[in-house]
């Protein structure tokens, strides 16, 4: 394949909602998939300085249409956006949704289709709508969660027999992760400790953030004065030995919006562009890796293209976000990308380096775990974070020096990995 | 090789096997490669001319852990949790599978971790609705 954006494409806009709970969080409690969405997208129509009908096309996410009950959303969401009478498609890649549409918009402006394209992606990971009410919501149990979501996951033979998202995701990666580079256990779950530490010190500078509450703060809430006495008693429970409930994801309701535009267009737009320098989608079946863990072929490839497309080397990259669902397998896949050196994730967390003010930043929004985690709008989510960086409007959790090339890779459940390269016009 | 149209359904085909005892999978002939659990064509190279075949059960157990205390399926509530392993077949293929004879505890795990590889056997469990694979630890 050519690999290659023949028309410089840019991101002009982008918008993100809190994400959390529709029944519970105050900033999005009881608003309307349609109004959930509709606020992403309209801060980034307002970002871009564009109005609904001001774009060519829309491509809208969503991944779990069980809780949603929204198919055909770009037609659905259209009078709540002020995009009736444009192109449009509902689409999924499930947690790599809204960047793989972001390909997607880039590849049909490059190609000459579409001078504009909105992206969105709305999820309701929490919540579902009760009986058949139009605005009633209930609570979404933990197994019936897990049996929508599994359904992206192989249901001739995996699901079917037993797969354990937990076990395939974070402890079989661990253990392969310990074994080949001779981390003990007691090592890797202090890493793991200062990873989750530094996921939560972003939460809680971002006021959009799930979990908004330091690893600290949780300890002194239960009684405990010592972090890490909290991270090793009962409240953090192992859920795959020797993976705990800490490195987790944590659900959320929340939609994430992109405009995407001609970057000679976008320069004349409200806000500072950000250019769409290359991109890799590559999808694999269970199992995800062969007999080593940490080496997951389809990001691999995914990386490779990504990089090719973007023509830069992993030493050019200023921040990154890897899905981590998983803590470990984001470490993993930084690892892979090139990013922090074989085996050394867990020192670089213990010693600061992928705080927002590090040397290696790393998913300054919280990450799947403290930002949280809605889908089909995560990817959304992650653009949304390393734009503001790249703009220096970050807050409280701005890097020092706002980074010049950003790299988001994410996991489409299960599994396509989906590596963006972003980069300063 | 077979014309589709008159291929059996290939994932009824594979369970109805495991409540035999049977492991069943598909051989490429083009590339040789074992794909497992069987699928219409060749998972490696892409060839649609894939024949059936049935594989050994033997293999080595890379590494376990253990699922979810809470089931994520029904069919597994009575199971869970359970421990959960990383298996290379003797044929080739890599398969994640429940594993028999080694408990869920972290000690247990741990122990077991620091053995390194072990060889197991596929045996099959029979849920209340479907014939599962797991994999016994062979000592």
């Amino acid at each position: 394949m050519r690999n290659q954006l023949n028309e410089r494409v840019a991101i002009s806009g982008v918008g993100c909602t809190h994400f959390g709970n529709l029944m519970e969080t105050p900033e999005i409690k009881d608003m309307s998939l349609q109004e959930l969405t509709a606020a992403a997208v309209k801060e980034a129509l307002d970002d871009a300085g564009l109005s609904g009908q001001d774009v060519d096309a829309v491509f809208a996410g969503n991944a779990m249409v069980h809780s949603s009950q929204l198919p055909a959303t770009y037609s659905q969401i259209s009078k709540w956006t002020g995009t009736q009478f444009k192109a449009g498609v509902h689409f999924e890649a499930q947690c790599s949704t809204t960047n793989v549409g972001l390909a997607m918009a880039a590849t049909a402006i490059a190609a000459g289709v579409y001078d504009t394209v909105l992206v969105f992606g709305v999820e309701t990971t929490r919540t579902k709508v009760k009986d058949y009410s139009p605005y009633e919501r209930e609570p979404i149990s933990h197994q019936q969660s897990w049996l929508w979501t599994d359904m992206a996951v192989n249901q001739a033979y995996g699901v079917p027999q037993g797969y354990d998202i937990f076990s395939s995701y974070n402890g079989l990666v661990a253990l392969g992760y310990c074994r080949k580079h001779g981390i003990s256990i007691e090592d890797f779950d202090r890493g793991m400790f200062e990873v989750c530490r530094t996921r939560r010190l972003h939460g809680s500078m971002n006021p959009k953030a799930n979990i908004q509450e330091t690893l600290e703060e949780a300890a002194k809430r239960k009684g405990i004065s010592d972090a890490f006495e909290y991270w090793q008693s009962e409240n953090n429970p192992f859920v795959a030995w020797p993976s705990r409930l800490l490195s987790l994801v944590t659900t959320a309701d929340g939609a994430s919006a992109i405009v995407l535009t001609r970057a000679d267009a976008a320069r004349d737009g409200r806000s500072q562009p950000v250019e769409v320098k290359g991109f890799g989608i590559n999808a694999t079946d269970l199992p995800w890796y062969g007999e080593d863990p940490t080496m997951w072929e389809s990001d691999k490839r995914a990386v490779e293209s990504a990089m090719d497309m973007a023509t830069i080397k992993a030493t050019d990259i200023d921040y990154l976000h890897t899905h981590d669902c998983s803590h470990i397998s984001g470490l993993c896949t930084a690892e892979l990308i090139g990013y922090l050196d074989p085996g050394t994730a867990l020192t670089a967390a213990r010693d600061g380096r992928l705080r927002f003010d590090g040397d290696k930043p790393m998913s300054t929004h919280g990450g799947r775990h403290a930002f949280g985690h809605a889908w089909a709008a995560s990817a959304g989510s992650d653009t949304y974070e390393a734009v503001l960086q790249m703009r220096g409007k970050a807050g409280k959790r701005q890097m020092p020096k706002p980074p010049e090339v950003s790299v988001i890779h994410t996991h489409g459940y299960a599994m396509i990995g989906t590596v963006i390269v972003l980069g300063g016009m | 090789m077979q014309a589709m149209s008159e291929k059996p359904n290939k994932i009824r085909w594979y369970y109805e096997g495991l409540s035999k005892g049977v492991f069943r999978a598909s051989k490429c002939g083009d590339c040789g490669k074992f794909t497992f659990p069987p699928t219409g064509c060749c998972e490696y190279c892409g060839s649609w001319n894939v024949e059936n075949a049935e594989l050994s059960g033997k293999g080595t157990l890379l590494f376990a852990t253990h699922s979810g205390s809470a089931a994520s399926h029904p069919r597994f509530e009575k199971a869970a949790p359970f421990v959960y392993g990383h298996i290379r077949l003797d044929e080739g293929p890599i398969a994640q599978a429940i594993i028999q004879g080694v408990g869920t505890s972290p000690e247990d795990l741990k122990a077991l971790y620091e053995k390194g590889p072990v060889p197991v056997q596929a045996v099959t469990l029979q849920m209340d609705d479907l014939p599962v694979i797991a994999f016994n630890i062979q000592d």
